[in-house]
């Protein structure tokens, strides 16, 4: 089987502005059809990268391909790909049609053409009938959905998105996130999408890059972003976060908080220091005998779907725990939590060791699971 | 402050109006000075009507300010854009010094300036030169209107046509010069007013018979203000205001494409 070339190609890419260095070394590779995300504060990098796939800005060093060529020197107007901008940016002189109709006509095509293709792309984000209609008369939601339709309506093969949804209210948000998502599947093209907001990101990515300091910190699924964060900052960007340091004493026993606990990480040095992460939802609240951690409750926030409780230990660490039932402010209750709960991370390991001990150690797992099911069957076979 | 203040705006606007509505009442005097008024007349609209030399005068002044302007908008409006493009501050801000010293400097060495430069290349004076100094003196209006346009509009508007494949011509002709009209179109009714205006460029670069109306009016106030003179100045007050309330109504216009909210209560 063939491989599927990479339709976007970073290597080595670097760009400086005076003596900031905005990306330092970005390698990353986009494959067709797929919604990535780039995730990170401001100044983090994400946005220099969406303009130098479409071409506003130029690399300082390193190559960037598309479908296999370097495109580096090629102008923003000859790339296949299109923008949608955070704050719009339609034409304020012409009406909704002349703004979807404003990539078909550069490229010439027919009246009849135009008109098919503004009717298709404003059917695609749900405005149809809007064809007359001044951008000054529309909402801010309407808006962004005529940006959208007018990127795309140049058939890109990469739609690029910078923080579009970001000046929008939260259920129009949500709403529009859906909807994304739903265009993306249904055109089957590479989107790129800009966001610092992480709850956005992992609702509607299929791979995330996360970035700080012009640099990507790390890049997986939403799911392993979340659950296995590499290290400080992105488990502390990515959702809530309880950590605190530890020591890795061997291979699945971790020490932190003054005790031992059973864990599921391992590849590390014997007594190695490391952080302990631990979310708020997978912490379970009970009476102080039955916990492995005791803490006072200090703090309670009801958020509607949950209650936030910060509570403190003995050695007075923070603990952030989500609960569907309140708790009582000062009282003393004890936290659990299972072993496959507690996140391990290693002070400065790189994406590539990182991914290299989870599936080394993960491949062990599988296996002696797979031993462990034989030898079940092989036992139930002999009693049978 | 409410009580002072309207009795304030009347005073104000009457003492400023009031030479004006003077010249215009004795516009219709039906005696020949405007020491007492004679009775009501409108013969020195007839006399005006008689004068083809200062009505050719009207038509030629109107022919140099509406040139003049024209080319000045052109010249102006590109001169904005290449300004608003210097990205280093200092050199910026140099160019925009330059622009606004033509601005407050005096006519008068305005005037001057261009005479010695018209007589150094043997121009002849006439029509062309007033044209010349005209457009020159108009340049830094207009490039003082256009640029808080440029300044103004959504620097994304040109990445966005830029990446939806328009060249730069098209992005200018498209996107960049739509944006800024009202700019453009104000710079030039400004250079349109101070062509009108101007005496004293005028008056030294003008030659070989050729005169405009403030030059004109000058010349002959010198020999005491004929009637005539008021009736043409009636004329041309009444003139300024359709275009004052022209513009008024077209500003209107304008707001309430800008914000339809205001469109959707005035209905």
């Amino acid at each position: 089987m063939v491989e599927k070339m990479p339709i976007l190609e970073f290597s080595k890419v670097a760009l400086s502005f005076g003596d900031t260095e905005v990306l330092k070394e970005i390698d990353l590779v986009l494959e067709s059809g797929k919604f990535y995300t780039l995730l990170g504060p401001s100044g983090s990098g994400k946005s220099t990268i969406l303009k130098l796939i479409s071409g506003q800005l130029q690399a300082d060093a390193g190559k960037i391909f598309f479908e296999g060529q370097v495109i580096n020197d090629v102008p923003a107007e000859k790339r296949r790909v299109n923008t949608v901008f955070q704050n719009y940016s339609l034409f304020p002189n012409m009406n909704v049609f002349d703004n979807v109709a404003f990539g078909p006509r550069l490229k010439k095509m027919s009246e009849k053409d135009i008109q098919d293709k503004v009717k298709e792309m404003l059917g695609l984000v749900k405005l149809s009938g809007f064809e007359r209609r001044e951008i000054s008369e529309l909402s801010g939601g309407q808006q962004q959905r005529v940006a959208i339709a007018r990127a795309l309506a140049n058939d890109p093969e990469v739609l690029l998105l910078d923080e579009p949804l970001s000046a929008l209210d939260y259920k129009l948000r949500k709403e529009l996130q859906q909807e994304l998502r739903n265009i993306q599947k249904r055109l089957g093209i590479t989107f790129v999408f800009v966001t610092h907001d992480q709850e956005e990101a992992l609702a509607m990515s299929d791979w995330i890059f996360v970035m700080h300091d012009g640099l990507i910190q790390q890049n997986g699924t939403p799911e392993d972003i979340y659950d296995e964060p590499i290290n400080h900052f992105v488990a502390d960007f990515i959702g809530e976060t309880n950590i605190v340091p530890g020591i890795m004493k061997h291979d699945y026993l971790v020490h932190f908080v003054g005790k031992d606990f059973e864990n599921v990480d391992a590849g590390m040095r014997p007594n190695e220091r490391v952080e302990v992460v631990l979310r708020p939802e997978d912490l379970d609240l009970t009476d102080p005998a039955n916990g492995k951690l005791v803490v006072t409750i200090q703090d309670q926030l009801f958020r509607g779907d949950y209650y936030e409780i910060t509570a403190v230990d003995d050695d007075m660490n923070t603990w952030q725990v989500q609960a569907t039932n309140p708790a009582t402010v000062g009282a003393r209750v004890g936290l659990t939590f299972d072993p496959e709960d507690i996140h391990i991370m290693r002070y400065n390991e790189s994406e590539a060791a990182f991914d290299a001990r989870l599936e080394s150690y993960e491949d062990e797992e599988a296996e002696a699971a797979l031993q462990a099911a034989k030898d079940d069957q092989s036992q139930s076979g002999g009693q049978g | 402050m409410k009580k002072i203040r309207t009795p304030y705006l009347i005073v104000m606007f009457l003492i400023l109006y009031l030479p004006i509505l003077y010249l215009v009442f004795y516009s219709f005097n039906a005696g020949t000075t405007m020491k007492g008024f004679a009775g009501f007349s409108f013969k020195h609209y007839g006399e005006l009507w008689q004068d083809t030399r200062l009505i050719d005068i009207v038509f030629e002044t109107g022919i140099v300010a509406l040139l003049s302007s024209l080319l000045a908008t052109i010249i102006g409006t590109l001169g904005a854009l290449a300004i608003f493009r210097v990205h280093r501050g200092a050199v910026k801000g140099a160019l925009l010094s330059l622009n606004n010293v033509l601005l407050v400097s005096p006519d008068v060495i305005i005037g001057a300036a261009f005479l010695i430069l018209f007589t150094t290349f043997k121009f002849s004076l006439g029509f062309v030169t007033v044209l010349l100094a005209h457009v020159a003196f108009s340049i830094p209006i207009v490039v003082l209107m256009v640029l808080p346009r440029l300044q103004e509009m959504n620097p994304d508007l040109v990445l966005a046509a830029q990446d939806l494949g328009a060249r730069p011509t098209q992005v200018l002709g498209q996107v960049t010069i739509p944006a800024i009209t009202p700019g453009i179109v104000a710079g030039f009714f400004m250079a349109l007013t101070y062509s009108l205006d101007d005496f004293a460029v005028t008056f030294f670069v003008t030659g070989n018979g050729f005169s405009t109306l403030a030059v004109e009016i000058y010349s002959r106030a010198r020999q005491g203000v004929s009637l005539e003179i008021n009736a043409l100045s009636a004329l041309i007050f009444l003139f300024s205001l359709v275009i004052a309330v022209a513009y008024y109504f077209i500003n209107r216009l304008n707001q309430r494409q800008k914000a339809p909210e205001l469109r959707e209560k005035v209905k």
